[in-house]
């Protein structure tokens, strides 16, 4: 039976904590605004009025507390789902989320589980500047003990949720603004796909090919997985065939797809939100330059500069990728 | 006034605790001398000890149950000790070794007991949250469980402190945070960092009850826990319990006290709980060689810990790379799901 | 046209919060041809910042829709047929 039933991406991550929270009382959401207002970005649009105000929990603006109190409600066997509203605002509780949510397991000799799930927004496109508009995808990836999971798609991410919750470890979920279907952030094209209304999880540590390509590899994730798409069609016209490997997850990462689809083209482009230097697009760089050195013929990246993101909309415009950004690169490495 | 077993087992539990950190003390120092190299010796790194803040531990602790839930901070012995943790494996993670409570991996700062739900750690004012977290869990299961946060009063500046209190506040929660007072952080005098009194003042601030205990001794303690406890058992909310205490060694081994005079220095050894649960339990009519057996029992006890901890093997190198999480990296799953999905935009495997 | 068709309408159920008469068809949740369900969201429309889903007023086809993503409407428009069945 053909799945034709479409879903918004942040209906099909509600879909999935609603179906989980069924399942087992112990899981519960905790975030600023997300009871009543459902989620500034709609991550629990709904769900109030079937679980109440005690498994919808809204918290005071105190991510040291409430992100230290999900540890400690995980460290007990609940399983939590703790909202970070805006992922640039990690840093008044960053302690709380590498020190302790990533690292009681390992400093415990594996004694103690944390398993809970850090949802968060990420991303810019719509002029909120450079407080407001970040991804930090290396910053999360980059330290030891947490996973991280970035989904580009309404089906990619249900069954990412799905995994994100049942798993026994902190899950950093993040989802991109622009892709979750709000009606004053709306989504291009791409995001918004058809969902299986059955439960079902996806793997971490498994990239998907969003398109089957011989020329080029593109590999990228999020918000860009369908800016490179739109390239690609582009491309198409021209004759170029472009290969684009969304990511999924961070951690754990799936470097052999990357390197396994550059043995095939030799040519890779690297599309990351996040900033250029010391972070994700080198991590891709460098894990096929560790194993697939020799098929390696050209390789360009296409991030973020090392810049606070601008406010302007020409500025924000300039320093963000766009697809005629990674056309030009696709070009570029041919 | 606690039950004549109650006076025996605090006082127990706080010679045990005051030996063990004078014995932590001479092992720590064996190969670090005469020049100060912290990464030598049996014991590599930081360590801080408790000496002279053993009511605190005792006195709130022996109102708990294995289920109730400890988070301590960077000076945490007296306070395992009290809570139950298996000393022999404690000193063991010490030492560093394999078959520590960590198997090596967290040491002094990161000790992890969960059996009797006692966790350390060595960011201030860090433990708070997550025992905000526990409280919540027992609350949202309906159980009369309760968590206790130590702190010390320098981490009472700490913003996490604050959150905590209101995050507790706001949702009634069974926790109590028990700041240990030994007027000293690091080198600052409680009185140059905090225009407050003391801690318990500023539960107040919150909406919720503060208590402070002004003496030194473990049965003031025991006596005032007995409130905060039973408030949070109850499910009548938060306590800040704030007890004042005498840090007889420095902040960390290896400090040498340059800041703090030696009147000061002097008076901490004067105001020793310890001797004060003595005059209480030669009150109730013991007799000095029943002290002296409890004692000798408790220094056998700590000397044997010690001596099993030493013998027991160093980690295996490969053993690094264990333990970072408790699921194989996959998740719950390995096999991607098989659906026909239509076209646009959706991917089929 | 056939005369079976029913009409989705943009029936102003949200007039309760705003007093607003028009709004945006933010979001599709099924395409032409696909079967539907009476009571089934087929939409998202937004009307100032109030989200509301619009309903399948029967079962059967989702023959045309006529108001896509984007596009505007007033309370009482029509936004697309079903033709109703099994």
């Amino acid at each position: 039976m053909t799945v034709d039933r479409e879903l918004t991406m942040s209906r099909a991550i509600v879909e999935a904590i609603g179906s989980e929270m069924r399942e087992n009382e112990e899981v519960f959401y905790m975030g600023e605004d997300v009871a009543d207002y459902g989620g500034i970005f709609d991550s629990t649009q709904g769900l109030l009025e079937e679980f109440g105000y005690d498994r919808i929990m809204d918290v005071p603006i105190s991510e040291t507390a409430y992100l230290g109190a999900a540890v400690g409600a995980a460290q007990q066997g609940m399983r939590p789902i703790a909202e970070l509203m805006f992922v640039d605002f990690f840093g008044v509780a960053m302690d709380q989320i590498y020190n302790q949510m990533a690292k009681n397991t390992y400093m415990s000799g594996g004694s103690v589980s944390v398993p809970m799930v850090m949802t968060t927004a990420v991303g810019g496109t719509y002029s909120d500047a450079a407080q407001h508009s970040q991804t930090l995808y290396g910053t999360f990836a980059h330290l030891p003990g947490m996973k991280v999971v970035v989904p580009s798609t309404a089906y990619d991410a249900k069954g990412l949720m799905h995994n994100a919750i049942r798993d026994d470890d902190p899950v950093v979920y993040m989802y991109h603004k622009r892709l979750m279907g709000l009606g004053w952030l709306p989504a291009p094209p791409g995001p918004k796909t058809p969902v299986p209304e059955e439960d079902y999880t996806i793997p971490f540590g498994r990239a998907d090919v969003k398109r089957e390509g011989a020329d080029v590899t593109v590999v990228t994730l999020g918000l860009h997985v369908h800016r490179a798409l739109d390239a690609a069609e582009s491309l198409a016209a021209d004759g170029v065939d472009v290969e684009v490997i969304d990511l999924r997850t961070l951690v754990p990462l799936d470097r052999e797809t990357v390197v396994e689809s550059v043995r095939k083209t030799g040519r890779l482009v690297v599309v990351d939100e996040d900033y250029r230097s010391f972070g994700l697009s080198g991590e891709i760089v460098s894990t096929v330059a560790d194993e697939a050195l020799d098929s390696l013929a050209a390789v360009e990246r296409v991030a973020m500069p090392d810049v606070p993101i601008p406010y302007a909309r020409e500025l924000e415009g300039e320093v963000l990728p766009g697809t005629d950004d990674i056309e030009a690169a696709v070009r570029n490495v041919r | 006034m606690p039950s004549e077993e109650r006076l025996r087992a605090l006082y127990t539990d706080m010679v045990t605790a005051r030996y063990y950190e004078e014995r932590l003390q001479e092992e720590y120092l064996e190969g670090k001398q005469p020049a100060f190299d912290i990464s030598a010796g049996p014991i590599p790194g930081e360590l801080h000890l408790a000496a002279g803040q053993e009511a605190a531990a005792v006195g709130v602790c022996h109102h708990l149950r294995d289920d109730d839930v400890v988070t301590a901070p960077h000076r945490p012995h007296h306070v395992a000790i009290a809570k139950g943790v298996d000393l022999k494996r404690m000193t063991a993670e010490i030492f560093g070794r394999e078959t520590g409570l960590c198997s090596g991996k967290g040491g002094h700062m990161h000790l992890f007991d969960p059996d009797v739900n006692f966790a350390c750690s060595g960011i201030i004012a860090e433990g708070c949250p997550p025992a905000v977290g526990a409280g919540l869990a027992a609350k949202k299961r309906n159980t009369d469980s309760v968590a206790v946060a130590y702190l010390g009063e320098g981490a009472v500046d700490q913003g996490g402190f604050f959150e905590s209190l209101n995050l507790a506040a706001v949702h009634d929660l069974p926790v109590v945070f028990v700041v240990e007072d030994n007027d000293w952080a690091i080198s600052m005098p409680q009185e140059r960092v905090t225009d407050v009194e003391n801690a318990a003042t500023r539960a107040e601030g919150f909406d919720m009850v503060g208590a402070r205990v002004d003496r030194d001794d473990a049965v003031a303690v025991y006596e005032a826990a007995a409130e905060a406890v039973g408030r949070a058992r109850d499910q009548n909310g938060p306590t800040v319990l704030s007890v004042q205490v005498h840090r007889r060694m420095g902040h960390f081994m290896g400090d040498p006290q340059s800041y703090r005079s030696d009147e000061d220095q002097e008076a901490a050894l004067d105001r020793d709980s310890i001797e004060r649960m003595e005059a209480h339990l030669r009150d109730h009519g013991l007799a000095e060689d029943e002290l002296d057996a409890i004692r000798t029992e408790a220094h056998e006890r700590v000397d044997d810990a010690i001596a099993w901890a030493k013998d027991q093997p160093k980690p295996d190198p490969e053993s690094a790379y264990e333990h970072v999480f408790t699921n194989p990296p996959s998740g719950v799953t390995d096999t991607e799901p098989d659906f026909d999905l239509a076209e646009t935009g959706g991917e089929s495997e | 046209m056939s005369e079976d068709r029913v009409p989705v309408v943009a029936d102003g159920a949200w007039t309760d919060d705003v007093d607003e008469e028009e709004g945006v068809v933010v979001n599709w949740f099924a395409k032409e041809g696909r079967r539907v369900t009476a009571g089934e969201s087929l939409c998202e429309v937004q009307v100032e910042k109030v989200s509301v889903d619009i309903a399948a007023p029967t079962d059967g086809e989702l023959v045309e829709i006529v108001r896509d993503e984007n596009a505007e409407f007033t309370i009482g428009d029509t936004l697309a047929w079903i033709e109703p069945g099994e």
